[in-house]
């Protein structure tokens, strides 16, 4: 046990001892781990931003001219009932008299002498999908249901954001794995640059009869601590970076977004970094070690 | 008890030792000289079990060579205390920690550790310097401080290869002294040198290697 204290206390004061070189492996692990961040983050957001968007698609049906009241209720239970609908709302003849009245202060029945507005329905669309919501069924079987007469939606742009939305979450876990390839080999070499300049060490170490467990421990517990500091400095970074953003969006842009940082990305990032750390550290000591 | 029976080794380079026979008897204080390139630092690696011979047996305090795993390599060296020209102390240490390195292999504790690195600091007279690094000592310091660090753990054997190669006349003489004075304790010494002038009347046995081949001088 005190050994392996001894160890421990060791590699703290390898990492004071060889302080630059420490200094350019936290600094680095900072700048990778908050692109890894950045990413992360973006990737949880990616949801948020198209539940927003999706709040804000809008799918108009209008009733054919002579449905009673009964009947557009009928056809709401009909719409409601299909896959990918959240809710439908009926606007009757009268609620839509009394809307155009609001919107253009003139009533349209003194103008024609009757109500030429036909009843209709908004339809909102269920926002969480995890997957591409696909627009076009949705559209041609609200266009099956008896009554219904026209549609109006944003078709070509609703398809443009689902197909980005589906594009962004199909490809960045594959982008975030090649990014954490490309950090865990900067990492090796970083690990393994800051070894090679203490072969000798390993070596003398050797030569008194240290076990390579002996020679090994300090170097991952340098490489843990360092990776424990870096990420405690990246975390605040993060946190700051996306509450700033979140500001941002929320009071210089039209959109009101709920950004978020995932306390786990902290938990996960640690794992992350401490693992490819450990296993670098074990891997370049063993290049040195007879 | 060292033992060398029938032992070559090459290097891939060329450079070894061929068919060498010794024998030196627990306590004994034994000399190896001959020039650059003789072979001195391969018999020194193989008694240390740095280098397996290529042929022959290597017998030290009864590790023998052809019976030899990493773990007893290991253990064989925690009896053996190591000198060497270029002292191979850590750079980013201080003296004390330097010393006391062994120690730490060895699994002693922190208490016992302060007494015996202050002995050993006495011993070879560096007293006040134990948290000067190597680089802030001159080389006949550094050279004692690494006999320190081969005495601390009591070994049976201590193995000084070229312990002199670096040091002014004056500082080698206080060095084999202080070999000297380990010897006393009963000590097993061997120390390899190519200064003939610095061993020649200690009334010690003296094996001379020339060309890869030993004999008795």
């Amino acid at each position: 046990m005190e050994k392996l204290f001894y160890l421990m206390i060791e590699g703290i004061k390898n990492t004071w001892r060889h302080k630059i070189s420490a200094l350019t492996a936290i600094f680095s692990l900072f700048i990778l781990l908050y692109i890894v961040g950045i990413i992360s983050i973006l990737e949880q957001n990616s949801f948020k931003v198209i539940q927003y968007l999706r709040s804000k698609y809008k799918i108009e049906v209008f009733f054919a001219d002579g449905i009673s009241n009964e009947e557009a209720i009928g056809v709401i239970h009909k719409i409601k009932k299909i896959d990918g609908v959240k809710n439908a709302t009926l606007i009757t003849k009268e609620d839509a008299l009394r809307i155009f009245k609001d919107q253009f202060g003139e009533n349209i029945i003194d103008l024609l002498g009757y109500n030429p507005l036909p009843a209709s329905s908004v339809v909102n669309v269920n926002r969480s999908i995890r997957e591409q919501l696909k627009i076009e069924p949705i559209i041609k079987q609200i266009k099956s249901i008896n009554f219904v007469d026209e549609i109006n939606y944003q078709g070509n742009l609703i398809k443009k954001i689902e197909r980005s939305y589906d594009k962004i979450s199909s490809y960045t876990p594959f982008f975030l794995g090649f990014v954490i390839l490309i950090i865990g080999l900067i990492i090796y070499n970083l690990i393994k640059v800051s070894i090679y300049s203490r072969r000798e060490t390993i070596k003398s170490l050797q030569l008194i009869g240290a076990s390579k467990l002996f020679v090994r421990l300090p170097f991952i517990f340098e490489g843990m601590l360092i990776s424990i500091i870096s990420v405690t400095l990246v975390f605040p970074a993060l946190f700051l970076t996306t509450m700033g953003s979140k500001y941002l969006i929320n009071n210089y842009t039209a959109f009101n977004l709920k950004l978020s940082i995932d306390p786990f990305l902290l938990l996960w990032l640690l794992a992350l970094v401490t693992v490819i750390t450990i296993l670098a550290s074990y891997r370049a000591v063993s290049t040195f070690l007879k | 008890m060292i033992e060398f029976q029938n032992v070559s080794y090459n290097h891939k380079k060329g450079y070894g030792v061929n068919n060498l026979n010794m024998s030196i008897k627990n306590g004994d204080f034994t000399f190896l000289i001959g020039p650059t390139g003789s072979g001195k630092t391969t018999l020194m690696r193989l008694l240390y079990f740095d280098l397996l011979p290529d042929s022959g047996l290597v017998k030290v305090n009864g590790y023998v060579s052809n019976k030899l795993n990493q773990r007893k390599i290991l253990k064989a060296r925690m009896n053996i205390g190591m000198v060497f020209q270029d002292f191979k102390l850590l750079s980013d240490r201080n003296l004390f920690e330097n010393i006391a390195l062994p120690l730490h292999v060895m699994g002693f504790a922190t208490k016992q550790i302060a007494s015996r690195v202050e002995e050993a600091i006495e011993l070879v007279g560096l007293e006040g310097k134990e948290n000067h690094l190597p680089e802030e000592l001159s080389g006949g310091e550094q050279q004692r401080a690494s006999l320190a660090r081969a005495f601390i753990k009591e070994p049976d054997i201590i193995l000084a290869d070229e312990p002199t190669g670096n040091l002014d006349p004056v500082a080698s003489f206080e060095l084999v002294r202080l070999l000297e004075t380990i010897h006393e304790t009963g000590t097993t010494v061997l120390m390899a040198s190519h200064n003939y002038n610095l061993i020649k009347g200690r009334g010690r046995p003296i094996f001379e290697l020339k060309n890869g081949i030993l004999r008795v001088r």
